[in-house]
């Protein structure tokens, strides 16, 4: 059976490698169906372009099943398209109609520079991980499984948080460009868990100078960042760093 | 001695916004109080003076007028300083499609030109009565200052404000102390909710005099004495 295909039209932000400012560019497509993803889409558009000898549109994604982070666009105002926590990648033309305008454009926040197109520069997230999203553990043989046992619950909890992916959405859809979401995340799922708990107070004050220093805005609780969020990552994880940031400031040495 | 710990509260994203969330919250129990002491206004000039004889024999009053302004000060020095931080780090280029994610509200939005609307009804709040001539007494100051339509209108418009302020700085005040829990967060925002829509109450007394509701009262009363009295 012969499937049905549609056309769309893009407006796509381009923007020069190294370049300050770009702009909207047009392009045409035909022939798809429901089943290609969105990616997939701009995948068979960026080989049209080859083969005409225009130059593809440079996007940014790696593994396409929704656990990598690296996928991440503005389609039509909505972070990671139209579907609910959700990442791009995930996202399929099925939810777009024929002779649709769809406008597509990279992250935008001042901690993430643009590179080229679509693609941005995240490492600033990677900076406030730096500053201590981690445990500090002696290398050696790997510990007993089940040395430091955790409840299920417990486990469960600190698992909710981890999920977090670092693909920027919360930084992108928040009025503020806080991450207040991504940083909350990891405090969270290592205060919940006994590992994470020597360096507690030390961690939530780094890592919350860093966030601060690194040029992300102030949460003003609009939680934006918890509807995008492809992972839920709920805004509980926000209140969860507010109140390691005061048990740090004024119970702790620090 | 350690003092980085006060040093961190100004200079720091969570530390400002815990200030300005703190004194926000303080605020908003003085309008609840505010509230109740105005209401009072309804039940006649003798009751409402009463009150405030009562209350400014309180030798503490001038003090406690003090804290007030500190706590209104610290609430617009670190909502402005969260605001100015956030407009230092906004993004270079908007988005072409902007668009809600559905986190937000119209009291979220909003909060900024709320905040000023507030400021200025605050001033113009300050010059009517609390500096003006008290000396045909309160209940006579205020119901006056009622009849007028300009004044009214300033006072509608400073409770609605404030109504729509609350309904997102109640909350998300508690949030941002972390009192934050799916267990009672719906009891915190319906209290939010109920507190801001008991701030209309504020426009409802004005207008209770504009339209000459306290007069029509008085007449009926009277008008039931006299059929008691025939």
């Amino acid at each position: 059976m012969e499937k049905k295909t549609f056309g769309i039209t893009l407006r796509v932000w381009k923007q020069e490698q190294g370049e300050q400012t770009g702009h909207f560019e047009i392009y045409k497509i035909d022939g798809l169906t429901g089943d290609i993803s969105f990616l997939e889409m701009l995948d068979i558009l960026n080989e049209k372009l080859l083969k005409e000898g225009r130059e593809p549109i440079a996007v940014e994604s790696d593994c396409r099943e929704g656990i990598c982070g690296c996928c991440g666009l503005v389609i039509n105002g909505d972070v990671h398209g139209p579907d609910e926590h959700s990442t791009v990648c995930q996202l399929h033309m099925r939810r777009f109609k024929d002779k649709d305008v769809i406008t597509i454009e990279p992250f935008r926040a001042a901690p993430f520079p643009p590179i080229k197109d679509l693609v941005i520069d995240r490492s600033a997230m990677d900076s406030i991980i730096k500053a201590g999203g981690y445990i500090s553990v002696n290398t050696g043989s790997a510990p007993d499984a089940n040395s430091i046992p955790i409840e299920k619950a417990q486990a469960e909890k600190a698992m909710d948080f981890a999920a977090c992916i670092g693909c920027g959405a919360c930084v992108a859809a928040c009025p503020n460009s806080a991450a207040m979401l991504f940083t909350g995340a990891k405090i969270a799922q290592l205060s919940l868990l006994p590992q994470g708990n020597p360096e507690r107070n030390i961690r939530v004050l780094n890592m919350v100078k860093a966030m601060d220093s690194l040029g992300f805005g102030n949460c003003s609780n609009e939680y934006e960042c918890e509807a995008v969020c492809p992972k839920e990552i709920r805004i509980s994880a926000i209140a969860k760093m507010n109140r390691e940031f005061i048990k740090a400031n004024f119970a702790s040495e620090q | 001695m350690n003092f980085k710990y006060i040093v961190r509260m100004p200079f720091s994203s969570i530390g400002r916004k815990i200030l300005m969330a703190s004194s926000g919250l303080l605020l908003a129990l003085f309008m609840l109080v505010h509230l109740g002491e105005n209401l009072l206004i309804l039940k006649g000039e003798s009751a409402y003076n009463g009150w405030v004889d009562l209350l400014l024999s309180n030798p503490l009053i001038p003090a406690m007028e003090v804290g007030l302004l500190v706590l209104f000060l610290l609430h617009i020095f670190f909502g402005l300083w969260v605001r100015f931080e956030d407009w230092k780090n906004s993004r270079k280029r908007n988005y072409e499609v902007n668009k809600s994610q559905g986190g937000r509200t119209i009291g979220s939005a909003t909060m900024l030109y709320t905040a000023f609307a507030l400021l200025l009804y605050l001033v113009y709040h300050m010059i009517h009565f609390r500096f003006a001539d008290h000396s045909m007494g309160f209940y006579q100051m205020v119901t006056e200052a009622f009849r007028d339509k300009f004044f009214v209108s300033i006072y509608v418009l400073g409770a609605l404000a404030l109504a729509l302020h609350l309904s997102h700085g109640f909350q998300s005040a508690f949030q941002t102390l972390g009192i934050q829990h799916e267990k009672y967060t719906p009891v915190i925002k319906a209290t939010g909710w109920i507190v801001s829509a008991l701030m209309i109450l504020f426009a409802f007394i004005s207008i209770y005099f504009f339209a000459g509701f306290d007069a029509k009262l008085q007449y009926e009363q009277e008008k039931v004495l006299e059929t008691v009295i025939e």
